[in-house]
């Protein structure tokens, strides 16, 4: 479907801004409520997150000492501004995307980074244990799983034979689903998307029982609201990216609503799946299984192209 | 630089933090993720419970020691009760003995239900957590159903039980324990095969049987590392002479080995129940006992889910206890986390701590250590007062 | 060795009803024997005064209206209460009794925690005598 609105209103109504942060905040709830039915627990109502954020801004934001104050402030800001930006060249909701051009994949994928890089930042400015802790575990993770996750979103891209979201997402939605052509790539790519989320179980960076709330454990009122909005904004961009990529693009706003929910039950289960990994095994995991896997279905991508073109 | 190289980077836990439900302090000098030293720090729930026993009379004082901790209410309770019958020369009837053991078994399914919650969490595996608790609720009930209570049972009395079981209680709780039996078989099926639970306790904190003896440790924490220490077996009490249990005993000394302990321990609880409920014997469930305790002093030791309960009551004649001692199991296990946290990572450190079980609120015990350059000194309240307010200043 | 042993417990919970209780709204009923507030019948007391003695945390008053014809009010203290039933258990004449209903005591007000059991008359008189100025209470013991 096109959309054909002025730009200002593409960047701060829809699908950018405004609406971009409330659906963040509604996903938050799913989130919740689907784990907390997996435990077999009520969850929360669908506006506390809404409630929450509202309490956040509302509250007075404390600046410790020991910190450099512009960072401090502009971090969040940072954090929030990546993950809205990289959805103006995603076709969500099931609209073209806003602005687009050849090779806005790698655009969005290092937008989407920013936020964890905003995250490190932001615990290395602090002077708290548990934010610098935080911090290192949260660049760590960073690391580990940025490079089988973009292999990953390679597979695909390869395929299609484009580096742009939109004609990615035509080219799946004209194929077979490539979830059955690339398991293992779709796979990698829900598990590197709960990595790069700090979703359980690769919460590391933010593990409550060890070092309280990791990177964000100074943060309170504004700075923390934003952090948050950014990383439901985040989840609806990941969601909708491996929606788009694996299970046979999105052409319109019910196939998206479907396929993400279907997506999302899948996350949620394996969130509340598994023990909490830590660093070392989240490391080891990525670049012993996760990259090696990434490359050999790259490579068999790559090869089953190239046999395509002999054949041909 | 290498002024900075020396400086240590100490990440402290507690007295508040979300890993610790109950307040203590300990610090954990980091190298990178590893821990290089560790230091516990406690009594930030000092009570002075063993003082305002000695102002209270004997009936008082049960109840009072039985909040000593939330969870093992009913063993506090019994080995008071057990010694001052036994300073009284008083024995309860066999079936308030027997009622007492099927109350302290109940308990500890549901101490050892929580701890594997609790642990769980800490791993970071909310789930289990989630349904352990929610399967704790069903002893919870029986507990409620039995004694009135949720939390302190209050079931003892000096000289016997309150409580008395009937035929439909004991189908109620037959039933139940086929329930729990069978969710227990799924959550050992979990501890020993679930990959990722596994790569979080599966060789960590292993604790030698040279180094938990050494130590000290009591209960499932020395018998995960192959020490053969229960009281229920070792100088049987109560129900326990005519009820015997089966030790369980793991000889790895690693967490799994000491979630395989608690769970078999279970089972094991599990069995005891259900003999108890078959084979009771009908008669009195409580004796007289004077309101003047004999002169003399006693020790008393149970075995609490935690490990060995100790107590000693010295008695002067009257209506109240010259001085109670207590020493709960908690206390003794503290010296295996300093000593097995060194070289572990820092996240392991929350199930290090789990891993023994530990009950806050059972440390507010005084302990004294003993050193030839510090000689002790006694301070009277006047002198104690002084450097309270010198010391806080 | 297995991944995800708690699958079957998931989608187990998931279609199932959440163990949590909605508790102001549903109730479960309390078992027979649970130890709720304190209720006392002036009827049957003689004032053997025991369970004030053996009360653990003093939430029990015994007050002495008339000893020799046997009227006695009781002033008892919920938020003291640690409800552990020794004065149940040690009265002769089943005078006192721990309710199963009377479960919910949370209230925002100190009265509710202030409970006078007796004869209506006398605690009229105990409230009166404790009303007029310079005259104090009888003693507790």
């Amino acid at each position: 479907m096109n959309l054909s609105l002025h730009p200002l209103i593409l960047l701060l109504v829809f699908p950018g801004g405004l609406f971009l942060m409330n659906i963040g905040l509604l996903y938050e709830w799913a989130d919740r409520k689907l784990v907390a039915r997996f435990q077999s627990r009520v969850g929360p109502r669908w506006f506390q997150p809404f409630a929450d954020t509202v309490k956040l801004l509302a509250k007075e934001e404390i600046i410790p000492n020991g910190v450099h104050k512009f960072m401090f402030q502009a971090l969040p800001i940072i954090a929030l501004t990546g993950a809205l930006t990289a959805a103006l060249y995603i076709p969500m909701f099931g609209f073209e995307a806003a602005f687009s051009f050849e090779g806005d994949l790698i655009v969005a994928l290092y937008m989407l980074s920013m936020m964890t890089l905003s995250i490190g930042l932001a615990g290395a400015n602090t002077l708290s244990r548990f934010t610098i802790i935080g911090a290192t575990r949260a660049l760590t993770q960073m690391f580990s799983y940025e490079a089988p996750f973009l292999l990953a979103l390679l597979g695909p891209a390869i395929a299609a034979g484009t580096w742009n979201i939109g004609k990615i997402n035509t080219f799946t939605g004209e194929n077979i689903w490539l979830i059955l052509a690339q398991p293992i790539g779709f796979i990698i790519a829900v598990v590197g998307l709960m990595g790069k989320l700090e979703l359980p179980p690769f919460d590391a960076p933010e593990a409550e029982t060890e070092i309280v709330a990791g990177a964000l454990t100074e943060y309170s009122g504004r700075g923390l609201a934003l952090f948050h909005i950014g990383k439901n904004v985040e989840l609806v961009i990941g969601l909708t990216l491996v929606v788009i990529f694996y299970l046979g693009g999105i052409a319109n706003p019910i196939e998206f609503i479907l396929k993400s929910a279907g997506l999302f039950l899948v996350v949620s289960a394996l969130q509340s799946m598994f023990a909490r990994l830590r660093i070392d095994q989240t490391v080891g995991l990525w670049w012993r299984l996760g990259a090696l896997m990434g490359l050999l279905q790259l490579l068999a991508i790559i090869f089953g192209r190239y046999l395509g073109e002999i054949l041909r | 630089m290498t002024e900075a190289k020396k400086e240590k980077f100490i990440v402290p836990i507690g007295p508040q933090h979300p890993a610790l439900k109950e307040p203590g302090n300990f610090e954990f000098t980091v190298d990178g993720e590893i821990v290089t030293d560790a230091t516990v720090r406690l009594g930030f729930v000092h009570r002075g419970i063993e003082k305002a026993c000695e102002t209270r009379n004997y009936t008082q004082d049960m109840y009072l020691l039985e909040r000593v901790c939330g969870i093992c209410s009913h063993v506090h309770a019994t080995a008071f009760v057990l010694g001052v019958e036994k300073l009284a020369g008083v024995q309860a009837p066999p079936r308030a003995e027997a009622i007492r053991v099927l109350a302290a078994e109940l308990e500890r399914i549901h101490s050892h239900l929580l701890w594997f919650g609790v642990a769980a969490h800490e791993a970071g595996f909310d789930t289990l957590f989630m349904y352990t608790w929610r399967d704790r609720e069903v002893v919870m009930d029986i507990l409620e159903t039995l004694s009135g209570s949720r939390v302190h049972y209050s079931v003892n009395i000096l000289g016997g039980v309150k409580i008395d079981i009937d035929q439909k209680l004991s189908d109620l709780i037959k039933k139940d324990m086929d329930f729990l039996e069978e969710r227990t078989e799924h959550y050992m099926k979990v501890v020993t095969t679930d990959e990722t639970f596994l790569g979080r306790t599966r060789g960590i904190g292993t604790l030698s049987r040279d180094r938990a003896k050494l130590l000290g440790a009591v209960g499932p924490t020395a018998r995960a590392s192959g020490v053969k220490r229960d009281v229920r077996v070792n100088a049987p009490y109560s129900g326990y002479k005519e009820f015997p249990v089966k030790m369980v005993i793991d000889q790895t000394g690693d967490l799994e080995a000491r979630f395989v302990v608690r769970l078999k321990e279970l089972y094991e609880s599990y069995r005891l129940i259900r003999e108890i409920l078959e084979k009771i014997q009908p008669g009195e469930i409580s004796t007289r006992i004077k309101r003047k305790i004999p002169e003399g002093e006693v020790i008393s030791r149970v075995e609490a889910p935690r490990g060995e309960l100790f107590y000693f009551i010295k008695s002067n004649g009257t209506e109240m206890p010259d001085r109670v001692k207590v020493r709960t199991p908690s206390l003794c296990n503290w010296g295996t986390i300093t000593d097995v946290a060194v070289g572990h990572k820092l996240a392991d450190m929350p199930m290090l701590l789990a891993g023994i079980d530990p009950c806050f609120s059972c440390n507010d015990r005084m302990v004294e250590i003993r050193s030839d350059s510090q000689p002790s000194q006694m301070m009277n309240w006047d002198g104690l007062r002084k450097y309270g307010i010198e010391y806080y200043k | 060795m297995a991944i995800g042993v708690l699958f079957g417990d998931l989608v187990k919970a998931f279609f199932t009803k959440p163990a949590t209780q909605n508790y102001p709204f549903t109730k479960t009923i309390a078992p027979e024997r649970l130890r709720g507030k304190l209720v006392y019948d002036p009827e049957k007391c003689i004032g053997c005064m025991l369970c004030m003695k053996d009360c653990p945390s003093n939430a029990i008053e015994l007050l002495t209206v008339d000893k020799i014809n046997k009227r006695f009010v009781m002033r008892y203290h919920p938020d003291r209460c640690v409800f552990c039933a020794q004065c149940v258990q040690l009265c002769r004449f089943n005078c006192l009794n721990m309710s199963n209903s009377l479960w919910e005591m949370a209230s925002t007000s100190k009265e509710a925690f202030e409970v006078y059991y007796g004869r209506e008359e006398d605690i009229a008189f105990l409230l009166e005598r404790a009303a007029q100025p310079g005259i104090n209470e009888p003693p507790c013991e």
